[in-house]
């Protein structure tokens, strides 16, 4: 979708970390790819672990109206909590500072990102590879302490394995709760597998952690921009084949779904 | 006036400011330009132009030794680069790339639409994992003033620790634009929930397995 909101600022919010540099990567390049489009009067980002940070963020901002996009992956602690209250905003409109702020829903949760999945999935394969010999797990971080975290994740199986999408089985899994990713052999049986990560970033879950429970590295590598080689698919494990796909938040068509998130908020939240 | 137009501004009133670790200059073409303060005086030609916002921002992601810089004002930005453009707003946004936000601060402080966040009330306010930042003592406030924020960052300090105490204003002086902390950042938070989490589990150690 395209919008034309030259009095408006766009305003994405990343998570950002103080050990990887590659975790705000992401949001700066969606937004010089929706800045290039002049949808918006300006385009910013802004952090809870890096720099700008949310509390410093709005004196940069010289519109009056500011729409503010979580590029986050789940709706939970962060996008209820956090970022609320470090911008000192609440429900769906604020004004504070002389602006008006328009808070959006988080970029994961866009339906939109169904379609997102399925096509980052079938990018991965080359025309022999059947779909309907194949699975796809769509893996996540998964929390006992916060049920929302794997919400979005259950929401976007159903959404493909609904769409008709051609694969034998569509499956979510986690790190740290069952089912887990570790574990990819036993929950599936087509001879081939894509697992899509569900994360925001190339960070330390991403490109470290998940490719150690799924074998195809034997103990965490170097920070994705550190490393020379890119990791190369397929992986055979016996029979089967692995494809492991970068964060989907990496995409770059993801600018497309936080200016849908913003063109989203005008129509079901704009006062 | 907009934030590029006040940078411009200042410029060509004083055609040379220096800002953190950087000296930016209005060249006598009308062209706006930013290096770093070890280079002034040595000839473009020797240093490497870098053109853009993501040349910049990339720059600044770590330092001489390759290592990371999560805190974009902390001491040891690389030299050995030039930027120029004729664009205020470029220039603005190329400068947001090297110290993000910190010409916005400056304005937003010195009009008195953006005060200073008592150390207290931030932390007051954290949650989660940094629930525990609140409980520092002065003491441990000092502290992290000491160790943490005047070796490892180049912003001045406008905060107090509490509301009572208000520090001075700070202006600007000639040629300079300052580097300003209006609130303590993720290390602070971070360092505070530390100490504060160190006094509790001393004061509260676990009870002596049983048998």
């Amino acid at each position: 979708m395209s919008l034309s909101k030259p009095d408006a600022a766009l305003l994405i919010l990343g998570h950002g970390s103080t050990e990887n540099p590659d975790s705000s990567q992401p949001c700066w390049d969606h937004a010089e790819t929706i800045a290039a489009t002049g949808q918006f009067g300006s385009v910013h980002c802004a952090f809870w672990k890096e720099e700008p940070s949310f509390r410093q963020v709005l004196p940069m901002i010289e519109e009056a109206e500011v729409y503010i996009v979580p590029n986050f992956i789940s709706e939970g602690y962060f996008t209820r909590q956090v970022l609320p209250r470090e911008l000192e905003i609440s429900g769906h409109t604020t004004s504070r500072l002389g602006k008006t702020l328009h808070y959006c829903d988080p970029v994961g949760i866009h339906p939109a990102m169904t379609g997102l999945l399925t096509r980052r999935a079938l990018e991965m394969i080359d025309e022999s590879v059947k779909p309907e010999e194949t699975s796809l797990i769509i893996v996540g971080h998964g929390t006992g302490l916060n049920q929302k975290s794997t919400e979005a994740i259950k929401v976007q199986v159903e959404a493909i394995a609904a769409s008709g999408a051609p694969f034998a089985k569509v499956l979510d899994a986690y790190m740290e709760e069952a089912p887990f990713i570790a574990d990819w052999q036993t929950l599936t049986d087509t001879p081939n597998v894509i697992v899509v990560p569900f994360f925001i970033a190339d960070g330390l879950h991403s490109y470290q952690d998940i490719p150690v429970l799924l074998g195809i590295e034997s103990e965490p590598t170097a920070a994705a921009s550190q490393r020379e080689v890119f990791r190369q698919n397929p992986h055979a494990f016996g029979d089967r084949t692995l494809w492991y796909s970068s964060a989907i938040g990496t995409d770059p068509s993801l600018a497309g779904v936080i200016v849908d998130q913003v063109a989203y908020f005008d129509e079901h939240y704009l006062a | 006036m907009n934030l590029a137009d006040s940078l411009s501004s200042l410029l060509s009133a004083e055609n040379r400011l220096t800002f953190g670790e950087l000296v930016l200059c209005l060249d006598a073409g009308g062209s706006y330009s930013a290096r770093h303060r070890n280079d002034e005086g040595r000839a473009v030609s020797d240093l490497a132009d870098l053109d853009s916002v993501r040349a910049l921002r990339e720059m600044a992601k770590h330092d001489e030794a390759g290592e990371y810089r999560p805190l974009k004002t902390a001491p040891g930005l690389k030299s050995g680069w030039h930027t120029a453009t004729d664009s205020p707003r470029e220039f603005l946004q190329r400068l947001d790339a090297i110290y993000p936000g910190l010409f916005a601060t400056w304005v937003a402080y010195d009009s008195g639409t953006f005060p200073p966040v008592p150390l207290r009330d931030t932390l007051g306010r954290q949650t989660g994992m940094y629930r525990f930042a609140g409980g520092i003592t002065d003491g441990m406030a000092h502290r992290i003033l000491a160790e943490l924020c005047t070796p490892g960052c180049l912003r001045c300090i406008t905060w107090p620790i509490d509301g009572t105490a208000p520090l001075p204003r700070v202006a600007r002086g000639a040629g300079t634009l300052p580097l300003l902390c209006t609130e303590a950042c993720t290390f602070a938070v971070s360092r505070a929930r530390e100490l504060a989490k160190e006094a509790y589990d001393l004061a509260n150690p676990p009870a002596p397995a049983q048998g």
